[in-house]
């Protein structure tokens, strides 16, 4: 999957663009439901409300995993702004994710 | 039920299979690379599979997933490993075509050479599949318990039944009218693979009992179809008939009575009016014949 689906849109202050993720878990299995929770609180601290985040469960939707070349779950997918990236795991390194979102540098320094 | 959860060779074998293939996809992820790297750390729930085109639990996952699938008022505890397969909204789906039945002892769900009108999903009985030679007595060549159905060549695109499928201990059983079941299989991918696995195993086990039924003596054949039928029962007490088990075995009344006798001097059984138990079901393993174990699978 490109980022066909995806919505990047401009936000109101007319230059900041949405940041586009896909969180990909299995169920509420125990790094799923933890990688949705620091998720979460990464995009309320950081993002501020400037994302578009869809968790899809690939118990129920495999074909959607496999169209975006997802190995394991969660795996964390920023479709958006250019260029992808992708985080492995239950997301607790908080810097490797603000790294793949694009917003490492302002938020560790 | 009186044995340790390690006595159901069906779960066993259904667990050993999702290890295996857990195992091989591990393989090959990329070495040092970053999924690699979360796998080594337990930071992952699943993998998918691509060339079986779905997803593996990891064993920690799949514990905790059991338990808060079971707990949610809204999904209730499927008691047929094949429906527990499903995703949850498949069964949800699903769950309007499903029509709880009691089927009695004796009872015949499918005839040779006649259409399938429904499937069954056994919750807690047990439906022996056999074949009917003209002018021979019936054999056994199936067992389908809790964690099968009747009417697989459904699945296959075959909508005639070639053998009788005659309950051999009464239960409770989930029925499907046959369009319904023909549809799911179409779209439900998930359902579509535990399928291929099961008809596979009722090949495996089909090709076992003709082994079995060849070069095996009636005393071995027996303790191996009380052990079979004990699995699929989950209880180590059931009620079966020597006509039954005689239909079951292609052989006379008279020799299973024998059989039956020479288990029970052994203490390895009681058997009184086809109530049947098991009172030593490791001495039973050693007087049986072995095909239990590919039996059972």
């Amino acid at each position: 999957m490109s980022a066909q689906g995806a919505k990047p849109g401009r936000r109101t202050d007319g230059y900041a663009t949405a940041v586009v993720l896909r969180l990909y878990v299995a169920g509420n299995a125990p790094n799923s439901a933890q990688a949705v929770a620091n998720l979460e609180a990464i995009c309320r601290e950081y993002l501020n409300g400037a994302h578009d985040l869809e968790i899809i469960d690939v118990l129920e939707h495999p074909q959607r995993a496999m169209a975006a070349g997802i190995l394991v779950t969660p795996t964390l997918s920023k479709l958006y702004p250019l260029p992808t990236a992708q985080v492995v795991g239950n997301l607790s390194d908080t810097s490797r994710v603000l790294l793949a979102i694009g917003i490492g540098s302002q938020a560790h320094e | 039920m009186s044995d340790s959860s390690s006595s159901y060779a069906p779960e066993v074998a259904r667990t050993k299979r999702q290890d295996e293939q857990l195992s091989s996809v591990l393989l090959r992820l990329v070495k040092g690379g970053p999924e690699q790297q979360a796998v080594e750390a337990g930071e992952i729930d699943a993998v998918i599979d691509y060339s079986g085109s779905n997803v593996i639990l990891f064993p920690a996952a799949r514990q905790a997933l059991r338990p808060a699938a079971a707990g949610e008022s809204a999904y209730e505890p499927v008691a047929n490993s094949l429906l527990a397969a499903l995703t949850r909204r498949e069964y949800q789906q699903l769950t309007p075509s499903l029509e709880p039945v009691t089927l009695t002892s004796g009872a015949v769900l499918h005839e040779p050479g006649e259409p399938i009108r429904f499937v069954y999903f056994p919750v807690d009985c047990v439906v022996s599949l056999l074949a009917t030679p003209k002018g021979r007595r019936t054999v056994e060549v199936g067992l389908v318990g809790f964690d099968g159905m009747v009417g697989t060549s459904l699945a296959l695109g075959v909508n005639v039944s070639s053998l009788r499928a005659r309950v051999q201990i009464g239960g409770t059983a989930l029925r499907m009218p046959q369009a319904r079941f023909t549809r799911t299989v179409q779209e439900s991918q998930t359902l579509r693979h535990e399928l291929n696995l099961y008809i596979y195993s009722e090949l495996t086990a089909a090709r076992q009992t003709a082994v079995c039924s060849t070069f095996h003596q009636i005393e071995e054949r027996l303790a191996s179809r009380l052990l079979t039928t004990s699995a699929r029962a989950r209880s180590d007490r059931f009620y079966v008939t020597q006509e039954s088990l005689a239909g079951v075995l292609g052989v006379r009344r008279e020799s299973i009575t024998q059989a039956a006798i020479g288990l029970q001097r052994r203490r390895l059984i009681t058997y009184h009016r086809g109530n049947l138990r098991i009172l030593n079901r490791q001495g039973l393993e050693a007087a049986s014949c072995h095909c239990y174990g590919q039996l059972s699978v």
